[in-house]
C-alpha cells in the first residue's frame, strides 16, 4: 500500500475529531454524554436486509429509508452498555444531525442534537424537550402529538426529528435487541 | 460472501484498533496503521455514499434494496485492494452531507371559497395566495431567504391581484445562539405573522385579530438580531422602517378594516426619516408550551413638508401563549396599538368617514383537538372566539364634532382542519359575526406548504 | 428653465437680484394698465417685497407660494404673456384685455355683479356665461372620457379647449368679448404694442413673418403666464395653513368642513376634493369631472329671451363636437371652490349672486323646488327650466345631497348652511393671520 499524502492524513484527523464550526456536539462528545460510564466505543456497521426493513416499517409506521446505519456500540470493559445511532434529517430547509442513544433492550436512553441550522426551532436542543424521548420504544409515545410535544413555530423540524428517533428505535428493536 | 465477512471483520478490528490503540512513536508501525485506516476509510466512504443516496429518496422498491446491498458488498470488497485512499474526497462527501442542500425552494398556497350565509349572490372563490420561497445557504454561517407572493391570482392595471416581495433578507450567525439579519423580514409579533402558512393555522381565513390589528403578513426593512438560549428563551431586537401616517385616507374604509394595514410601507419606496424599533421575547422552556410578548414602536410623520402629523407615533404590543402538548392545541393572544400625535390630523379629516383612531386592540382564544389520526391523515376540529376593535378610541375634537369609537367586533369560528400528509390541508369552517349577522359565512379551503 | 432653477434656494438670491429691475417695471396688481402713474410706488413695493419674500416656497411643493405674488424667474414667454394678458389694445374696443374680466385683484374673475359681461367693439354685446376664475387651472388635465365613460378635464365650462393656449384664442375673436377680426388683426395690434421687442426677443426677431406662428406664440405666452406665475395658484389660504397645522379653524368653519366632508350631509367632497393627494399635493376642490345640477334659467341673460335657446354645456351648442352625446346635455365642469367666497355670481349662468343661496340651492333644490324655479300657471313647479324637457332626466338626482323629495327635510339646516359658507370663506387666497 502506498503511503498516504499528508493532506489525506489531515482530512483523516478531521473526520475523527469532527471539528465543524457550527456543530454543537461532536460524535465523541455525543457518545460520551449518552454513555458516561463507557470506556470504549466500537463502530458497528449496521446493515438491514429486506425482511428487517419491512419489519421496521411496520413498527415505526415509516419507511426504513436506509440500508446502512452508522452505529457505535458502547462498552464498559466487556459489558455492552448500549448503542448510539447517528442520523441526519431535513428540518424545514436545513439538515439536522442527531444521535439516538439506545439501551440493549432497544429503549431510548437519550437523544442529542449535533448540528442545527434552521432559523426556528432551536428548542429541539433543550434538555426538556429531548427528555420526552427517554425510556420509550418505537411501539408507543414517540410521535408528535402522542407522547412528544410540538414546538410552536417549528412543527416540521420536531416532527422530522421525532420520526427519525422512532425509526431508529424500531431498527434497534428489529436488529439490535438482545 | 466469505470474503465479505473476512473484510468486514478486518475493518471492524482496524477501526477498533484505530480508536483504542495509542499512537506509536515508530514510523513504520505508524505507516502500517495509516494504511489500515485508509482501508477503513474506503469502507466508510462507500457507506456514506449509500447513506446519502438513501436520504434523498423516499420511496423504495425491493429491487432497489437488493441492488444497494450488492453495491455495498462490492464496494467493501474492493476497498481492501485499493491502495490510494482519496481521503479528501471523503472529507468533502462528509461536508456535503452534513451541511445539507445549498438552495432550497419552498412554497405555500391557499385557495378559498366563501359563501355568506344570507347572500348567495356574494359567494366567492379566490386563489388567495401563491407563494414561492427561496433559501440559499452561502456557507455554514450565512444564508439568504426570499419569499415572493401573488394574491388573488391575476395582477394587472385592471385586476385586483397583487404581487409582492414578502421577505428578502440575509442572515448571518455571529456565534452560537446569536444571529443577525438585514433586509426585508417578518416582524416577530404574535403567533401568526412568522408562522402564516395555511398548514400552520386553523380556519380558512387568517384570524381577524392578526390581520386587522396585527397587520399580517407584516414585514419591514432593516436590521434584526436574534438570540437563542438553552433554557428555551428566544429574543429578537430590530431597527427597521415603520408606518407612514401620510398614507391615511379618510375617505376610504381601509383604515377602519385595518388601521396599520392601511398605512404600512412594506419596503416599497419606504419613507425612512423615522425608523421604528421592535423587541420580542419568546419562551419555550416547557415542551409544548410557548409564551411570549413583543413591542413595536416608531414615529410615522417622516418630517413631511407642511405635514400636520410629523410628531405622530405608532406603537403596537402583544402577548401570546400556545399550549400544544399532544392532541390538544390551545392558543391565546392579546394585542393593542396606539397612534399618538394625530389630533391636528383628525381635525383636517373632520367629517370624513374614517378618522385616525388613537387606539385599537384585539384578543382571541382558540382551542383545537386532534380527534382522529392515521399515518397519513388527521382531523382536528377547532373553535375560536375573537374580539377586536379597530377604532377603540379617538382624539378629542371640538364641541359638536366628537368622534364616536367603534363597537367591539365579536367573531366566533367553528371548523376543522383535515391534514393530508405533511404538507396539505383541507379546511372548512363557519364564522358567526355577532355585530352584523349579514356577514356570517361558510368557508372552505385547500392549502399546502413545503 | 429660469423659473425652475429658482426653486432651489441657492440659486434664488442670484435670480432675485437679476430680476429686481425687471419686476420693478412689472405690470402687476392693476385693474387697468396705467403703470406710469403707479410706477414709483410699485418699484418701492417690488424692491422691498422681493427682498423679504421666500423663494418659491418649499422646493418641489407649490403649497406655500410667495406672500405677495412677486415672482422671480418666469420664462421669457411667461413674462410676455403677462403683458399680453393686461393689454387692452388687443381688442376691437381698445378697452378690453383678459385682465378686464379676469381681474388679478379678485381671484382672476370679475369684480362687477353682472351675470354676463359686455364686450364687442362698443362694450355692449352681452355674453352667455359667467366669468370663471382663472386660478388653479394648472393641474387640469385635457378633456377625455374616463374609465366609467364620463367626461373628465378640459378647459372652459364645457371642457371644449384641451389646454390654456387653445382656450385663449376664443376670447380674442368672440363677438361678445374682444371681437377682433381674426388672427391677422390681433397680430397687427401686437406689432404695435409697447412690449413688441420683448415678444421678438422671446420668440425670434422674424416671428412676425408668419401670422399664424406669431398668433400661436401669443397664445403660448398667455398659457405660460398662467402656468408659471404663482399668483394663479398661491395656495396661501387659511385652509392651506390649517392643513399644514399652522392655523386653526373657528368652530363654525370646522363644523362647515365636517359637513362639507360628510358623505351623508353635504357630501361636497364627492366632487370638490378637500383632501391632499396621495403625493401630498394640496387639494384643488375639484375632481375635473362634470355635473348636471339643473340650475334655474337666468332670465337676466339676454339670450334666454328666446325660449328655444338652451346652453347645455358638454353637448353644446357652444361646444360642437359632442352634440350627439345627449346624455351629457346640461353637464358643466366642476370648478375649483378656491376663492369661491370672492365670486360675485355663481354657476355657469350667473344665476345666483351670493354663496349662501348657492349652498342652500344644493340642499333645498329637491325638497323645496318652489324656492328656486318659476311656477307654471297651474301652480306646478317648472323644475330644471334651463334644459329642454327631454333632457331634464339628465339632472343629477342620485347623489347626496340632491337625492331627496319634496316634504323631506333638507340635508343641511339653515345653521349648517351658514357653517358651510363660513368654511368656504377659508378657501380664499392671501390669508393673513
Amino acid at each position: 500500500m502506498k503511503p498516504l499524502a499528508p493532506l489525506s492524513l489531515t482530512a483523516l484527523m478531521t473526520i475523527s475529531s469532527s471539528a465543524f464550526a457550527t456543530q454543537y456536539l461532536t460524535v465523541e462528545q455525543a457518545q460520551q454524554s449518552i454513555f458516561p460510564d463507557a470506556n470504549h466505543f466500537a463502530p458497528l456497521p449496521l446493515q438491514l436486509n429486506v425482511e428487517q426493513m419491512k419489519q421496521v416499517e411496520k413498527i415505526a409506521g415509516l419507511p426504513a429509508r436506509s440500508v446502512a446505519w452508522r452505529t457505535i456500540a458502547a462498552y464498559k470493559d466487556n459489558a455492552l452498555l448500549g448503542y448510539m445511532v447517528l442520523d441526519d434529517v431535513i428540518g424545514k430547509f436545513e439538515l439536522i444531525s442527531y444521535a439516538v442513544g439506545l439501551l440493549p433492550d432497544a429503549t431510548v436512553k437519550q437523544v442529542e442534537i449535533l448540528t442545527y441550522r434552521e432559523s426556528h426551532g432551536f428548542e429541539i436542543r433543550n434538555a426538556n424537550w429531548r427528555r420526552q424521548f427517554v425510556g420509550k420504544t418505537a411501539n408507543a409515545g414517540l410521535m408528535v402529538g402522542e407522547g412528544i410535544a410540538n414546538i410552536s413555530g417549528a412543527t416540521l423540524s420536531c416532527t422530522h426529528v421525532t420520526d427519525g428517533v422512532r425509526r431508529i428505535a424500531a431498527i434497534a428493536q428489529v436488529t439490535l435487541k438482545k | 460472501m466469505k470474503k465479505n465477512v473476512l473484510v468486514l471483520s478486518l475493518c471492524t478490528a482496524m477501526i477498533a484498533a484505530a480508536f483504542t490503540t495509542p499512537a506509536h512513536a515508530d514510523e513504520a508501525a505508524l505507516l502500517q496503521r495509516i494504511e489500515k485506516l485508509a482501508a477503513e476509510l474506503e469502507a466508510m466512504k462507500a457507506e456514506l455514499a449509500a447513506n446519502k443516496q438513501k436520504t434523498e429518496n423516499v420511496a423504495k422498491t425491493q429491487q432497489q434494496l437488493s441492488t444497494t446491498v450488492a453495491e455495498n458488498t462490492a464496494a467493501i470488497s474492493t476497498a481492501a485492494a485499493k491502495s490510494d485512499a482519496s481521503a479528501s474526497a471523503v472529507a468533502m462527501a462528509q461536508t456535503g452531507s452534513v451541511s445539507g442542500p445549498q438552495t432550497v425552494i419552498s412554497s405555500y398556497g391557499e385557495i378559498n371559497y366563501t359563501r355568506p350565509r344570507q347572500a348567495n349572490n356574494q359567494a366567492q372563490t379566490d386563489v388567495a395566495r401563491a407563494v414561492i420561497g427561496l433559501t440559499h445557504r452561502f456557507d455554514e454561517k450565512t444564508k439568504m431567504v426570499a419569499e415572493f407572493e401573488w394574491e388573488h391570482a391575476v395582477t394587472s392595471k385592471d385586476d385586483q391581484g397583487e404581487s409582492e416581495v414578502e421577505q428578502l433578507y440575509v442572515e448571518h450567525e455571529i456565534r452560537e445562539g446569536l444571529s443577525a439579519k438585514a433586509g426585508l423580514f417578518l416582524m416577530p409579533v404574535g403567533l401568526l405573522n412568522s408562522n402564516h402558512e395555511p398548514t400552520a393555522y386553523y380556519g380558512v381565513h387568517r384570524n381577524f385579530v392578526e390581520t386587522a390589528i396585527i397587520p399580517s403578513t407584516w414585514r419591514e426593512a432593516g436590521f434584526g438580531l436574534t438570540g437563542t438560549h438553552d433554557n428555551g428563551l428566544t429574543w429578537d431586537l430590530g431597527l427597521t422602517t415603520g408606518f407612514d401616517i401620510n398614507k391615511w385616507d379618510g375617505t376610504s374604509t381601509d383604515g377602519s378594516q385595518s388601521p396599520l394595514g392601511s398605512i404600512h410601507q412594506e419596503g416599497q419606496l419606504a419613507k425612512s426619516r423615522d425608523l421604528s424599533m421592535h423587541a420580542a421575547v419568546n419562551w419555550r422552556g416547557v415542551p409544548g408550551l410557548l409564551v411570549g410578548a413583543s413591542v413595536f414602536t416608531g414615529k410615522a410623520g417622516h418630517g413631511t413638508t407642511d405635514g400636520v402629523a410629523n410628531d405622530s407615533r405608532v406603537t403596537l404590543w402583544d402577548m401570546h401563549a400556545r399550549y400544544n402538548p399532544g392532541k390538544l392545541d390551545l392558543s391565546a393572544l392579546y394585542t393593542r396599538g396606539t397612534m399618538t400625535g394625530v389630533t391636528a390630523l383628525n381635525q383636517t379629516l373632520v367629517g370624513q368617514i374614517t378618522p385616525v383612531p388613537s387606539s385599537f386592540y384585539g384578543w382571541y382564544v382558540q382551542s383545537a383537538y386532534q380527534v382522529w389520526k392515521t399515518d397519513r391523515y388527521s382531523l382536528t376540529p377547532f373553535v375560536r372566539y375573537e374580539r377586536f376593535n379597530t377604532a377603540q378610541s379617538y382624539t378629542d375634537m371640538p364641541q359638536g364634532l366628537g368622534l364616536t369609537p367603534a363597537v367591539d367586533q365579536k367573531v366566533s369560528t367553528f371548523g376543522a382542519n383535515f391534514r393530508i400528509g405533511e404538507g396539505v390541508v383541507l379546511k372548512a369552517d363557519y364564522q358567526k359575526f355577532q355585530q352584523d349577522s349579514s356577514l356570517d359565512r361558510y368557508n372552505l379551503g385547500v392549502g399546502y406548504a413545503f | 428653465m429660469v423659473y425652475f432653477l429658482c426653486r432651489q434656494k441657492t440659486s434664488c438670491a442670484l435670480f432675485k437680484t437679476m430680476n429686481l429691475f425687471r419686476f420693478a417695471t412689472a405690470n402687476r396688481r392693476v385693474t387697468h394698465p396705467q403703470f406710469h402713474r403707479q410706477f414709483l410706488t410699485r418699484v418701492a413695493m417690488a424692491a422691498s417685497v422681493s427682498l423679504l419674500s421666500a423663494c418659491g416656497g418649499s422646493g418641489a411643493s407649490s403649497n406655500a407660494g410667495s406672500a405677495t405674488g412677486v415672482d422671480t424667474g418666469m420664462s421669457a414667454a411667461a413674462q410676455v404673456g403677462q403683458k399680453i394678458f393686461a393689454d387692452v389694445t388687443l381688442s376691437a374696443s381698445g378697452k378690453m384685455s383678459c385682465a378686464t374680466c379676469h381681474d388679478p385683484a379678485n381671484a382672476h374673475a370679475q369684480t362687477n355683479t353682472l351675470s354676463v359681461q359686455l364686450g364687442g367693439a362698443n362694450l355692449d354685446v352681452p355674453g352667455t356665461r359667467a366669468v370663471p376664475s382663472l386660478r388653479y387651472l394648472d393641474k387640469t388635465p385635457a378633456f377625455a372620457f374616463g374609465d366609467d365613460g364620463k367626461p373628465v378635464g378640459g378647459f372652459t365650462r364645457d371642457g371644449k379647449a384641451p389646454n390654456l393656449a387653445v382656450q385663449a384664442e376664443t376670447p380674442f375673436m368672440a363677438a361678445h368679448e374682444m371681437a377682433n377680426n381674426g388672427r391677422a388683426d390681433v397680430v397687427a395690434k401686437l406689432q404695435k404694442a409697447s412690449y413688441v421687442n420683448e415678444f421678438k426677443q422671446a420668440f425670434g426677431a422674424d416671428i412676425f413673418s408668419n401670422t399664424d406662428t406669431a398668433f400661436e406664440r401669443a397664445l403660448f405666452a398667455l398659457q405660460q403666464y398662467q402656468l408659471e406665475d404663482t399668483e394663479f395658484h398661491p395656495y396661501d389660504s387659511k385652509y392651506d395653513r390649517f392643513l399644514a397645522g399652522k392655523a386653526t379653524l373657528s368652530d363654525s368653519e370646522l363644523r362647515g368642513l365636517a359637513l362639507f366632508n360628510n358623505p351623508t350631509k353635504g357630501n361636497c367632497i364627492a366632487c370638490h376634493i378637500s383632501t391632499k393627494g396621495k403625493d401630498g399635493s394640496a387639494p384643488l376642490f375639484t375632481d375635473f369631472t362634470f355635473d348636471n345640477l339643473g340650475v334655474p334659467r337666468n332670465t337676466l341673460i339676454p339670450a334666454t329671451a328666446n325660449a328655444d335657446n338652451f346652453d347645455m354645456g358638454v353637448c353644446g351648442p357652444d361646444r360642437a363636437d359632442l352634440a350627439k352625446r345627449t346624455e351629457f346635455c346640461g353637464a358643466f365642469k366642476v370648478p375649483t371652490l378656491r376663492n369661491v367666497a370672492t365670486r360675485k355670481v355663481f354657476f355657469h349662468n350667473g344665476k345666483f349672486n351670493n354663496l349662501r343661496d348657492v349652498v342652500s340651492f344644493y340642499v333645498r333644490r329637491d325638497t323645496n323646488p318652489e324656492e328656486w324655479f318659476p311656477l307654471a300657471v297651474d301652480g306646478s313647479v317648472l323644475k330644471f327650466n334651463d334644459l329642454p324637457a327631454a333632457f331634464a332626466s339628465n339632472v343629477n338626482v342620485k347623489e347626496v345631497p340632491y337625492n331627496r323629495q319634496p316634504g323631506m327635510a333638507a340635508a343641511l339646516t339653515a345653521n349648517e348652511v351658514n357653517d358651510v359658507v363660513s368654511f368656504l370663506s377659508t378657501l380664499t387666497d392671501g390669508y393673513k393671520p
